[in-house]
């Protein structure tokens, strides 16, 4: 294949990835000729850009909020004060002229010069399952394909072979709508450090009978001879095996990332006294260790009845959360190299049902973008007067997630070989949303 | 929601025009209903969440979520309502009261307005009653206070004549217990004025001396309030109607009980009934037939019966014995039910999702 910067992901074994990475890695530790003379079997090539662009790896993330359930477009983005649908809540200015958004999101609203705002994505698929599949994929898999989510998209891209610090992790504690995340044909290499009891690794601290110098001695005894038996048998297996143990051990080092008690106070207060707002803290701290992509579910918007009281909650929750996160990344110098989403599988109907709820609706809803590669104070598209469908500037799932890889400086239209299959990292046809990128 | 004074409890016996037909009941006999019939339905504009019966006029006067006021004549043979005025309060109409030849509206735009119920003029305009929503508002029985509820938890006592207010009272929280934005949604007077309960989200009653807010009486409904701490992680619920017994001497409480999926209305609809004095739960009823939430609750004038009306989608209106708790009538009506007003002692008019409904109570005897 004579695609340039075409990645060949072998049948997918879980460490086809990460072995281009390394031999990449290794190799530039010596030079461009290391580089050339790095395994190459999953490679077929590598530009100049390419080399700056693995130099860079680390230093651009991801912070995903996903509002699981969907939540009500009309009382976010894109509010209709005044139109029958428009429920009871007003609009709101914010501090960039001219654009509005629902009064429930106060603080969001003076921060607007961060964000972009899509207002016109037609999903179609107003049902849990396939509507998160998609929002999740920027796509539905292909009979035999599996496509990876975009957790594991951005780990395999922006991921660092010898980070300590897991490159993918997905904080969903709630119990309605969990998701894990996948890979799927990335592999198992690049699944999310899935999160979904407490807010920290289960058994990531060192067992009570065993010092630190035990621990290290453990393991590189372990490793002497996995590479011993590795070499006699070569195999994905065995590597995959060894992978895990790095990835443990790392994780077992960065155990106290997700300890919000190692933060002042002072700035545990200011992220508020709810879970969500705790696991912003985790997502902010996880970030500025060098996790490049952090998921953060925050369930449940699925407003079948009360639909207004629910978004007083959660809106609450989500205005005072986000802003803090968004300020805390700015003040840390990070913000520029983290984008944030707010993303969930659907929104909500413009009509209101006798429960006072709104259900679910695909078809003229929004997300914003914040950060890294994005041109704060847009909005993009639009709505009709009481939003039913979209009018201008419709989005597709995949033109999202090409928006989304193009404002991480990752080429959407980029390859893997998927066997004999090219298969680009936004589905065919995708169109990056040019109005809300840098 | 809201929780209406001026009209009349139904009387514990029926009038002298009733006797004349066939009713069964005698003066010595007191009313007892045993049946509920939906006779008509009349189309509403919005979603209606509060009405009120202008007594010199005989209409009935509703607010709702297109931010006006519309009235119709419930003896009309095809009720058609109308608008009462161009001029609109800005977002949701949540409580209207008749007080004397006045209207006064309360809505989520957190301001009052008195209404002239002929011509439509606004003749007085609060804006900023409330820092946040009015969730509901209530007039004394002589017409003199005007009480309103809203999300900034406060409990407002305002003179009906001069729009001044009296009383700006606290005591509850601004948050509910997981740190989310608490509601205040209930507030009634007594039928002799002299007192005001309210009730919010998290299930707290504060009866008041409604003439020096000071708080006589406290009473918890904590299984008004759901809060899913693990798959949903919000909450729902919350006391939605509360009624005086005519004597004073008891107070119902209306919401509905715990939640499995809360993001539907499925618990079952719910009542506590309390002695004031003492604190004392007398009832403690739910309904598994008809789900949702109680918003709107009002004894008889002899306190033997309670008549409460809301529901999930759909609309229920439901009579319990004050004397045993057991239900005495119930009826599927239309979609959820926000408000009634009683007519006469056996007619009624309720409002709800675009639809208001004339309903006829029969007797028990009635039925056989």
């Amino acid at each position: 294949m004579s695609h340039s910067g075409l990645q060949r992901v072998e049948v997918v074994g879980p460490l086809s990835g990460i072995q281009s990475r390394r031999g990449f890695l290794s190799g530039a530790a010596l030079g461009v000729g290391g580089v050339l003379a790095a395994d190459m079997r999953s490679v077929n090539g590598l530009r100049a850009e390419e080399i700056a662009g693995e130099l860079r790896r680390g230093e651009k993330h991801v912070i995903l909020l996903w509002l699981a359930g969907g939540a009500s477009q009309l009382e976010t983005w894109d509010p209709k004060p005044g139109a029958r649908t428009g429920g009871p809540f007003g609009a709101i200015s914010t501090n960039v002229a001219g654009i509005q958004v629902s009064e429930l999101l106060p603080k969001l609203a003076q921060r607007m010069h961060l964000t972009a705002v899509i207002r016109s994505l037609n999903t179609k698929i107003a049902d849990h399952g396939r509507g998160a599949d998609l929002m999740e994929r920027g796509r539905l898999d292909d009979p035999g394909l599996r496509y990876p989510d975009l957790g594991a998209v951005a780990a395999k891209e922006l991921g660092r072979l010898e980070s300590t610090v897991p490159d993918y992790v997905s904080l969903y504690t709630s119990t309605e709508g969990r998701r894990k995340g996948t890979s799927g044909f990335l592999g198992a290499r690049y699944a999310p450090l899935f999160l979904a009891e407490n807010t920290a690794p289960p058994n990531s601290a060192l067992h009570e009978r065993l010092t630190a110098a035990e621990h290290q001695d453990r393991a590189a005894l372990r490793d002497l001879l996995s590479k011993r038996f590795a070499a006699e048998h070569r195999s994905n297996t065995v590597g995959s095996l060894n992978s895990a143990y790095q990835r443990v051990q790392g994780m077992m080092a960065s155990a106290g990332l997700f300890n919000v008690e190692q933060e002042p106070a002072e700035v545990r207060a200011r992220y508020g006294p709810t879970q969500f707002g705790e696991q912003c803290l985790i997502a902010r701290r996880l970030v500025e260790a060098g996790v490049p992509f952090v998921k953060v579910a925050r369930a449940w918007w699925d407003s079948h009845g009360q639909n207004f009281e629910t978004h007083l909650e959660l809106c609450a929750d989500l205005d005072h959360c986000m802003s803090v996160l968004l300020d805390d990344l700015q003040e840390r110098g990070l913000l520029q190299k983290t984008l944030v989403i707010t993303l969930g599988e659907f929104g909500r109907t413009p009509g209101i049902n006798a429960s006072l709820g709104r259900d679910h609706f695909a078809s003229a809803w929004s997300c914003s973008l914040s950060g890294m590669g994005i041109r704060g104070g847009v909005v993009h598209g639009a709505t009709d007067a009481e939003g039913h469908t979209v009018k201008d500037g419709e989005a597709s799932a995949a033109d999202l997630f090409a928006t989304i890889l193009q404002a991480l400086g990752i080429d959407h239209t980029h390859e893997y070989m998927v066997g004999s299959r090219p298969t680009p990292l936004a589905d065919f046809g995708s169109k990056p949303i040019q109005a809300v990128l840098a | 929601m809201p929780q209406n004074d001026e009209s009349a409890a139904p009387a514990a016996t029926p009038s002298a025009s009733q006797n004349a037909t066939a009713d069964p009941a005698t003066p010595d006999t007191p009313f007892v209903p045993g049946k509920i019939t939906v006779d008509r339905t009349v189309r509403l504009p919005s979603i209606t969440f509060c009405m009120a019966r202008h007594q010199p006029s005989g209409r009935v006067f509703c607010g709702g979520a297109d931010s006006g006021l519309h009235h119709f004549d419930p003896a009309a043979e095809k009720p058609e309502p109308k608008a009462l005025s161009d001029l609109r309060h800005s977002s949701y109409v949540t409580g209207l009261v008749n007080a004397g030849n006045v209207l006064i509206s309360g809505g989520y735009d957190k301001s009052l307005i008195w209404w002239n119920a002929e011509t439509g003029e606004q003749i007085r305009r609060i804006d900023g009653a409330h820092e946040r929503w009015i969730r509901a508002i209530a007039v004394s029985p002589d017409g003199t206070k005007l009480a309103s509820v809203g999300d900034d938890m406060k409990t407002k006592i305002h003179d009906v004549a001069t729009g001044n207010c009296l009383l700006d009272l606290d005591g509850y929280e601004l948050q509910t217990p997981h740190g989310f934005p608490s509601m205040l949604y209930a507030v009634v007077f007594s039928a002799d004025g002299s007192r005001i309960a309210t009730g919010n989200k998290t299930g707290k009653v504060l009866i008041r001396d409604a003439h020096t807010g000071q708080i006589q009486q406290t009473i918890e409904t904590p299984v008004m309030y759901t809060w899913d701490p693990k798959a949903r992680r919000h909450s729902i619920g919350g006391i939605r109607s509360l009624a005086f017994s005519p004597d004073g001497a008891l107070l119902a409480v209306g919401g509905m009980g715990q939640v499995g999926n809360i993001d539907h209305l499925e618990g079952k609809s719910r009542l506590e009934v309390f002695r004031i004095d003492t604190g004392e739960r007398l009832h403690e009823i739910e309904d598994s037939k008809y789900k949702g939430l109680v918003e709107k609750l009002q004894f008889s004038g002899d306190r033997k019966w309670l008549m409460a009306a809301g529901g999930d989608h759909s609309g229920f209106l439901s009579i319990w014995s004050m004397e045993n708790g057991k239900l005495l009538a119930q009826e599927k009506v239309g979609s959820h039910l926000h408000d009634f007003v009683l007519l006469s002692d056996r007619t009624l008019v309720t409002v709800g999702h675009e639809q208001a409904s004339l309903i006829t109570l029969a007797a028990a005897a009635d039925t056989v």
